[in-house]
């Protein structure tokens, strides 16, 4: 367990700066999630920390530590890769003991850390196999059992279950998690997929084109993004953003009607942001703006309905159960205030 | 596996046929001189003279003569050190030596390096030939460079070290394919295992001893499979720097076969000689063969 600080940290490939400067405090035992779209430098931060890439400027520590010129084994740090990096030539057992060998651990004692992870992997089974043998959530399992057997201060995931099915996904993600209680360890955890980074994270750190967009509690990021970039990654459905003038206390949508606003700032807002689930049917005369259903996808426990404005935008709205609605239907909808997001001109949520 | 081919290809008969033929012939005198060397090798048949016509059976008297005459016994010592030293020990731990250090540096010192390799390897072999015997005779580059001008006498290697030296050309010129298979296996092993490794605290050496060289084994053992065949056979470069001299000592299987069966003529005995050798290099590649099977 360890905390893991970055100050100014910067990566560039020649001139060109992928990651700018980025500070960020992780404490001993958190969960802590990077997230962000492909490009936006959360693999290269975390392989930075890792040691397999090198620091282009600012300083990483972990442990108090200044570990910017220290090699990757001397970190204190474990690492399970995308493609589960097994070693395909070695037994399971071989996987997980090859880094305690290097080390020139006693026999008796790489024997008992193995066992040890293997049983709380329930791996135990597959000790003699090839990788080969194994099935997809088996190898990560032994890669994880890998990183587990080095008792490592902190462990380092990079987008570990992006090879994995999705039923298989959501399964690997629950014994993440209870990994975490388990072993009470520091992770950083590297993924594109906000579900993973919503249910996982004790706090999230949105990354967007090499910088830091907001850090802070899966909650936190859902209810107050601080801003446009924010407010539509995190979340299973895209926030809905809309076009918005003020006239006095009122914000006037882009189909002529308004929503009464007391936002102290509502002066410099620009775009109005809605969850699709907080969007709510209604009557002709109580809508803030109607469209036509365009798509409409049904899950049973809930739909999605995606509504076709006057002026050609999709909305989507998020209906529980099985509503009855028909293609190309008229529909209403209604913005209820008080889960209005507002935005200024540069994006900004105003507070 | 599927058979996938046009449905109209394999409707007809005819064309069928006719896109066979190619093949057919190929195979048809693949084995019509392979029967004729090993039928061969069981008569007197000469080159020149009256055996050359009036050639009579032997039996096994060629194949006896093998072991009882000088000459191939020596042969195949020779050419067991060539084949070890330029192909296994030169050409492939070399190759992989420069693939493994050079992978990753897109330096221009690669490139440079890359082009000399494929510069030996696509010389003509003959000019390689001469190239070497000029360098290092008694007139040549590496006296004028290092033996004379310290005033040493001049030393004739091409001569006095004739097997080092024909060794030491063939591995410039060969190298390039052992370079090329292992650069290109190398690629095959996954970024990410090898940075398992470096987390998992494996030096630059033991990377590469205990994670992509046993990863990449049954690409060993098709290159030694290759390189060992190619070479035992190799004829054009020796003889043309030596002949096979100076005496026997360059005298490899393939010169050996080639003096007794064109020089002196002795065809019946000379197909008995590549007979024998198409039972080395079969048995080799038996060895080979069963290093590429995956481990259990």
């Amino acid at each position: 367990m360890a905390d893991v600080s970055l100050r100014g940290v910067r990566k560039s490939y020649g001139s060109l700066e992928v990651v700018h400067g980025v500070d960020l405090d992780i404490k001993s035992g958190e969960f802590v999630v990077f997230v962000g779209p492909s490009g936006c430098g959360k693999s290269t931060l975390l392989r930075m920390i890792a040691g397999l890439e090198p620091i282009s400027g600012g300083e990483i520590s972990i442990e108090g530590r200044v570990v910017n010129d220290i090699p990757s084994p001397q970190r204190g740090i474990s690492m399970v890769f995308q493609s589960y990096a097994l070693y395909p030539h070695m037994s399971v057992y071989e996987n997980m003991a090859f880094g305690l060998k290097l080390a020139k651990t006693p026999k008796a004692e790489v024997d008992q850390r193995v066992r040890e992870a293997a049983r709380i992997l329930q791996i135990e089974d597959y000790l003699d196999r090839m990788p080969k043998a194994l099935s997809g959530g088996q190898r990560q399992r032994v890669a994880i059992g890998r990183a587990i057997v080095r008792n490592p201060k902190v462990f380092l995931f990079d987008e570990p279950l992006s090879n994995l099915d999705a039923s298989l996904r959501a399964q690997t993600r629950i014994e993440i998690a209870k990994l975490h209680d388990t072993l009470d360890a520091t992770m950083i955890y590297v993924t594109h997929d906000q579900v993973e980074a919503m249910t996982l994270a004790d706090r999230i750190v949105v990354l967007n084109a090499g910088r830091i967009e907001q850090v802070g509690s899966p909650l936190e990021l859902y209810r107050n993004p601080i801003n446009t970039f924010v407010a539509g990654f995190i979340a299973s459905q895209r926030m809905n953003f809309l076009p918005v003038t003020v006239e006095g206390d009122r914000l006037v949508l882009p189909g002529g009607k308004s929503v009464a606003s007391n936002h102290p700032q509502r002066g410099n807002a620009r775009t109005l942001g809605i969850r699709p689930e907080h969007l709510v049917l209604a009557t002709p005369e109580t809508a803030q703006f109607s469209g036509t259903l365009s798509v409409i996808e049904q899950f049973g426990e809930y739909a999605l309905a995606y509504v076709e404005m006057p002026n050609g935008d999709l909305m989507t709205v998020k209906l529980d159960g099985a509503p009855d609605l028909e293609l190309h239907q008229a529909i209403h909808v209604g913005l209820p205030r008080d889960h209005i997001h507002l935005f200024d001109e540069a994006g900004r949520a105003l507070r | 596996m599927k058979n996938q081919a046009n449905p109209w290809l394999t409707s007809n008969l005819l064309v069928l046929g006719l896109g066979m033929l190619p093949a057919a012939l190929l195979i048809a005198a693949l084995l019509y001189f392979t029967a004729w060397a090993f039928a061969f090798s069981f008569t007197d048949l000469a080159l020149v003279g009256t055996k050359a016509v009036d050639w009579s059976w032997v039996g096994f008297q060629n194949f006896e003569r093998l072991f009882t005459r000088r000459g191939f016994l020596e042969s195949l010592w020779t050419t067991v050190i060539f084949v070890f030293f330029s192909a296994l020990v030169g050409q492939s731990v070399l190759g992989f030596l420069l693939a493994a250090t050079l992978r990753g540096t897109a330096s221009r010192l690669k490139s440079v390096i890359e082009v000399c390799i494929m510069l030996g390897w696509l010389l003509p072999d003959i000019v390689a030939a001469f190239l070497w015997s000029a360098t290092t005779s008694q007139t040549g580059l590496i006296n004028a460079i290092f033996v004379r001008p310290f005033g040493l006498p001049p030393i004739n290697f091409i001569n006095d070290y004739a097997l080092p030296i024909v060794i030491i050309a063939n591995i410039w010129k060969g190298t390039a394919w052992s370079y090329l298979l292992f650069s290109a296996a190398l690629d095959s092993v996954s970024r990410e295992v090898v940075e398992a490794a470096k987390v998992d605290g494996a030096t630059p050496f033991q990377r590469i001893w205990l994670v992509q060289l046993p990863i990449i084994r049954p690409h060993i053992a098709t290159n030694m499979l290759f390189i060992t065949i190619w070479t035992f056979t190799y004829f054009p470069l020796i003889y043309a720097m030596t002949g096979g001299g100076p005496g026997r000592q360059t005298e490899t299987l393939a010169v050996f076969l080639y003096n007794q069966s064109f020089a002196r003529g002795n065809l019946g005995f000379g197909s008995a000689i590549s007979v024998a050798m198409l039972v080395i290099v079969g048995l080799l590649s038996l060895v080979y063969l069963r290093m590429l099977r995956e481990p259990k």
